[in-house]
């Protein structure tokens, strides 16, 4: 092994971004003709790795190498030139043209003659590169005409043109291909990459552990940042590579379990058999003041469509949900914070804040009716909130008039916050609150967390890593394939392990 | 092509039945010739918006280039204010402007990262300035055959600028769907990122689409000066309206990636028989510029996928 | 956000801030240094009443443009109001201008159902309208231009009389402003508008009602269209389908050159008076230097273009289309 040439190798990449350091002095290789799965919890890295390789950032510092040559892509464009194809999770056809039009997209000019496309020669082409993932599709059928299984299968074709122009040396990388298809789906899928890898190689980036085991020759297991395992497929299972992935043990004292108060009787929200088209169903749970309710899953468990369902952004369609004892229906964000609902969304600088606005204003924007006299704002009113917020919850800004885009992430974050207790939001749904934070700022956070649920807030938490949800709970759900499969209590002492809670993920 | 892009065929053709009945003299060919020289400006101007709108764009600029086209060419050819008499050698002139101004359209955009429509918006009211600055606000009389003959001269009784306007649509539907440049145009609008992802340089495509698109709207002049038989900076007023309502109403879709120059012809012809049959039944000009107006929000409104866009500018 | 970026951010801020107030300080000084006379109190007089109208009709599309939206129907609306003004007047007096205002008020409304509701683009949407009311003052006015009498003139003395020497349309100007300034600066509204155009997401997010907020938005941009439609009645004593035609651009342009950026967030009234006063001033200059009259929109399309592309925010539009 070690005398063959990679035919793709990272060696000690390295790349920060402001307030993490999101890859570690990175190596892997990837030999010809095989499949290398890539695994560990989100915030690992693993996005970070895939960027990198696909040209769309560059590493600060190390090397990328094609077959043993160092190799520096400017863009996706520049990656896919030198052999890099991709095949997401996302749909990457574009679904206004033909298949056909797709697979060569960007690469017409060698059936072009003097300035005309020669339709015939590429569709037949295409059909060609159709036929090497044995799939039944028409080149000139419009993709949105193709279900999610054919789409991917088409893209798969696609990455395969490298061969026309990369020779034998490329890779596929293949990002959460299967998050979208169904077990038969799938396992075509998978027979494909194998009968593939004698022409190419892969990399497969899953959060179904078991898909991994199965397809990967071998694995690489990431965790903060680095590579903390690399293991062949036979040596491993599910259980050993989720030690791997989540590796430390719980750590009490981290997660502020000293300051978990018990949750008090009184029920603030409640669900009756809430469904949601094919995204959840028969969800039954209640929500008491002073509790934070954790929410396990994976992606495609539900748990996403249960938050924003909360949050207004997509209202349920049967079944029952109660706020403080009253049936309602969330069908906007307003109707939701009228009821004394906050949402603290994961893309913290999209939903979260309005970045181009001053701290001051994003920390009043959900109560400014409070202090509005005869329809004028009373701007020392708001002055004085503001500059009570940013004491109380150690927000580090130079002014309350700073923009919101100045902040780093955790600041970014306790404004959210302080908007919503301003509003004296009474259930805060927090929707992996500390993505992209680093260790001091989600310390904060779980401080805040602990803080506002001793004053009787009642807390809905999903969040990026199992060991998070389980350490700050007071009781855990378990979402799998749209339904509740597993309930827990999580007091202080007495927290559920995370292998405990897997077997009902999985 | 999709069941819903047969619907302007549809209301075309219903059009066409109902103002025959009120009216037979609609189906004469005395009034097919009629209608067939108010749509051949339409249709080269809209042939030039249809690209620029399916990439995702809009074109403000239909009557800054058209009117400085017009008016470019009136003072070229044989005229009757000065001695100049360039022939053909003026209708290439013209054709570089619009592409200059249509290239510029692009260059702003791409470069400078300016929205199309306010990049257009501004063009727009720098072509018809300068056409309005070398007249002076006075009218140049074209007294050069060839292009009178555009509109008097006729050919299989049509006049030769109702072909020259076939010939545009001829290059258009090549250009559209037989050179890289027309797919990408496409790719363009089906999805920015994705294009940008498949190696398309994405600022060669739009600037290429800009120019192109200005070279239709300068034949566009060209056949407007002929039709009128001068040259004046009032000669583009309510023609963007015309374009957008047609291109819109032929199915074209303003979020881009959907659409073809062969749907704007159709959206051409509802919009002329349209007010072509409101003249037959005596209905005043004025009203159809509300028509139009109503229509493009019919239109819009029916067509667009509402699930796909979260926010709308 | 590494330091040296967001002190480069705060730095071309405070540049965008304050370049349009010094280009307008240097314009005046320039004009003034070449034309002595255009300091004098009568012409600063006649330059200020010669900006209310453009002033009033920048005001308007500043609350679209601060949203991220745009209304391209404002000279038609203003049109349409003259017409309005012109044909009811005499039987109706100072009861036709409240018609001329609250018929732009509900064809706002309209354009705001048709953005928010139909899900059509502002610029579309607004075109779309601006054609119909366009239609609508064609008919009305049987495509002619109508001139006031005395005795309906009397009714505009408020437009066309002054108080202390100072011109009654200025005065209304800066009614205009206080009232602009106060919603925009000092209410919800306001506030939520530039949420709005900073950061629709999280605003929607927060619980803002951001249908409501444009749809008023519209509703603001075409009364204010409408009441300069009746300042310019009174002002040409006479209404016509084609009176404020030429309006459009130079209405834009003002806010655009006053600083307000036009993908949202951005700008106040005051930038917009900044803006008007630059353009007028530049208007004024050019006959001083007597640029022919034609050329003037060549000037205005490219300082309309420069200035957005100054003004700009390119972080926040990954793809410019």
């Amino acid at each position: 092994m070690t005398a063959e040439i990679p035919t793709l190798s990272l060696v000690d990449v390295d790349k920060r971004f402001p307030g993490v350091h999101a890859l570690k002095r990175v190596s892997i290789n990837i030999m010809r003709g095989e499949v290398v799965g890539l695994i560990g919890e989100n915030g690992a890295g693993k996005s970070t790795l895939m960027k990198i390789l696909s040209g769309v950032y560059q590493p600060d510092a190390g090397e990328i190498r094609i077959a043993g040559q160092a190799a520096t892509f400017d863009d996706a464009a520049d990656a896919n030139r030198k052999g890099i194809g991709m095949v997401f999770q996302e749909q990457s056809l574009l679904t206004n043209m033909t298949v056909g039009e797709n697979i060569y997209l960007g690469n017409e000019a060698q059936f072009t003659r003097f300035g005309i496309v020669d339709w015939g020669r590429l569709y037949a082409a295409a059909e060609r590169q159709l036929a090497k993932v044995q799939v039944d599709v028409d080149p000139r059928a419009r993709a949105d005409t193709l279900s999610f299984a054919s789409r991917q299968m088409v893209e798969l074709a696609k990455a395969l043109t490298l061969e026309e122009h990369a020779g034998d040396h490329f890779v596929i990388l293949l990002d959460e291909p299967t998050s979208v298809l169904e077990r038969a789906e799938i396992d075509i899928l998978f027979e494909r990459v194998r009968a593939l890898k004698s022409r190419a190689s892969f990399i497969f980036v899953s959060h179904r552990l078991d898909e991994v085991l199965e397809l990967a020759d071998r694995i690489y297991v990431m965790k903060d940042g680095a590579v903390v395992a690399d293991l062949n497929s036979s040596e491993a299972d599910t259980t050993k590579l989720h030690h791997l992935m989540v590796g430390r043990s719980l750590q009490a004292e981290y997660y502020r379990e000293p300051l978990q108060r018990p949750y008090r009787e009184n029920v603030v929200l409640e669900t009756e058999n809430l469904s949601l088209g094919h995204a959840y169903k028969n969800v039954t749970f209640q929500l008491h003041a002073g509790e934070i309710l954790g929410i396990a899953g994976v992606i495609g468990s539900g748990r996403e469509e249960l938050t924003r369902t909360l949050a207004g952004f997509a209202p349920h369609d049967s079944g029952l949900l109660r706020i403080d004892g009253q049936s309602v229906r969330l069908t906007t964000p307003a109707k939701a914070v009228d009821l004394g609902l906050g949402y603290v969304p994961r893309e913290r600088r999209v939903e979260g804040l309005v970045l181009f606005l001053p701290v001051a204003a994003n920390i009043t924007l959900a109560d400014l009716a409070t202090f509005t006299r005869n329809g004028l704002i009373n701007s020392r009113e708001e002055r004085r909130i503001a500059e009570g917020w940013v004491e109380r919850l150690r927000i580090k800004t130079p002014t309350i008039n700073t923009l919101c885009l100045n902040l780093s992430g955790g600041n970014q974050q306790k404004v959210v916050l302080a908007k919503w207790l301003q509003a004296k939001a009474r259930i805060l749904i927090l929707d992996h609150p500390t993505r992209g934070l680093d260790v001091g700022a989600k310390e904060e956070v779980y401080d805040l967390a602990r803080a506002v649920t001793s004053e009787g807030l009642a807390v809905i938490l999903t969040s990026d890593t199992l060991e998070e949800t389980i350490g700050l709970s007071h009781r855990l759900l378990v979402m799998r394939d749209g339904e509740i499969t597993h309930r827990t209590d999580a007091a202080p002492g007495h927290k559920p392990s995370q292998i405990d809670l897997i077997g009902h993920m999985v | 092509m999709r069941i819903a892009s047969w619907a302007p065929v549809i209301v075309l053709l219903l059009l066409c039945a109902i103002i025959s009945v009120i009216n037979p003299n609609f189906l004469s060919f005395g009034n097919m010739v009629r209608i067939s020289q108010s749509a051949m400006i339409p249709l080269v101007l809209g042939i030039g918006a249809t690209f620029i709108i399916i990439m995702g764009s809009i074109d403000l600029s239909v009557e800054g280039v058209l009117t400085l086209a017009a008016v470019v060419l009136s003072m070229l050819v044989l005229n009757g204010e000065n001695a100049n008499d360039y022939g053909l050698f003026a209708v290439a002139a013209v054709l570089i402007v619009g592409a200059g101004v249509g290239f510029i359209n692009g260059l702003i955009n791409v470069r400078l990262k300016v929205p199309s429509f306010m990049t257009t918006l501004g063009t727009w009211f720098i072509g018809v300035g300068i056409a309005n600055a070398l007249l002076g606000g006075m009218a140049t009389r074209i007294n050069d055959p060839w292009i009178r003959g555009l509109a008097i001269e006729r050919f299989w009784g049509f006049p030769w600028g109702v072909w020259v306007a076939l010939l545009c649509l001829l290059i258009a539907l090549i250009i559209q769907n037989y050179t890289r440049l027309g797919r990408h145009v496409y790719a363009l609008g089906g999805g920015e990122e994705l294009a940008a992802l498949s190696g398309i340089s994405v600022a060669r495509v739009r600037i290429a689409a800009f120019t192109i698109a200005g070279v239709f709207y300068a034949v566009g002049g060209i056949l407007a000066a002929a039709q009128l038989g001068l040259g004046n900076a009032q000669i583009g007023n309510g023609r963007l309206f015309t374009t957008i309502t047609a291109v819109v109403v032929g199915g074209t879709s303003l979020s881009g990636g959907q659409g073809s120059v062969l749907q704007t012809v159709v959206g051409v012809l509802i919009v002329v028989v349209l007010s072509n049959g409101m003249v037959l039944m005596g209905v005043p000009p004025s009203v159809q510029i509300g028509v139009q107006g109503l229509m493009i929000i019919a239109a819009v409104a029916l067509s667009i996928n509402r699930k796909l866009m979260k926010i709308i500018k | 956000m590494p330091m040296n970026s967001s002190l480069k951010r705060l730095n071309i801020d405070r540049l965008r801030h304050w370049l349009p107030l010094a280009t307008l300080i240097i314009l005046v000084t320039v004009v003034g240094v070449m034309e002595p006379v255009f300091l004098q109190p009568s012409t600063l007089l006649q330059l200020a009443s010669d900006t209310a109208v453009l002033f009033i009709l920048a005001t308007g599309v500043t609350f679209v443009i601060m949203l991220g939206g745009i209304d391209l129907s404002l000279q038609s609306m203003a049109s349409f109001s003259s017409v309005i003004v012109a044909l009811t007047i005499a039987q109706l007096g100072y009861v036709s201008f409240g018609l001329a205002v609250g018929t732009g008020i509900l064809a706002g409304f309209l354009s705001g159902i048709a953005h928010v509701k139909l899900k059509i683009p502002s610029f579309i949407a607004t075109l779309a309208m601006g054609g119909v009311l366009f239609s609508a003052a064609l008919v009305a006015s049987k495509e002619r231009s109508i001139t006031l009498g005395d005795a309906e003139r009397s009714y505009q003395t408020w437009v066309t009389g002054s108080h202390f020497g100072i011109p009654n349309v200025i005065i209304v100007g800066l009614i205009v402003l206080i009232v602009a300034h106060v919603l925009q600066a000092h209410t919800r509204f306001g506030r939520y508008s530039a949420a709005i155009g900073a950061g629709e997401p999280a605003a929607y997010a927060s619980g803002v009602k951001v249908d409501r907020q444009k749809i008023f938005a519209y509703m603001l941009s075409a009364g204010f269209a409408a009441l300069a439609g009746v300042i310019l009645a009174g002002r040409l004593s006479s209404g016509s389908p084609t009176l404020a035609a030429e309006m459009l651009l130079p209405s834009i342009a003002a806010v655009v050159v006053g600083g307000t950026a036009i993908t949202g967030g951005v700008g106040s009234i005051w930038r917009t008076l900044v803006g008007s006063l630059i353009i007028s001033v530049v208007r004024i200059g050019m006959t001083f230097l007597s640029v022919n009259i034609f050329a003037q929109n060549i000037v205005f399309g490219s300082v309309l273009v420069l200035a957005v592309a100054v003004t700009i925010d390119r972080s926040k539009i990954p793809i410019v289309k």
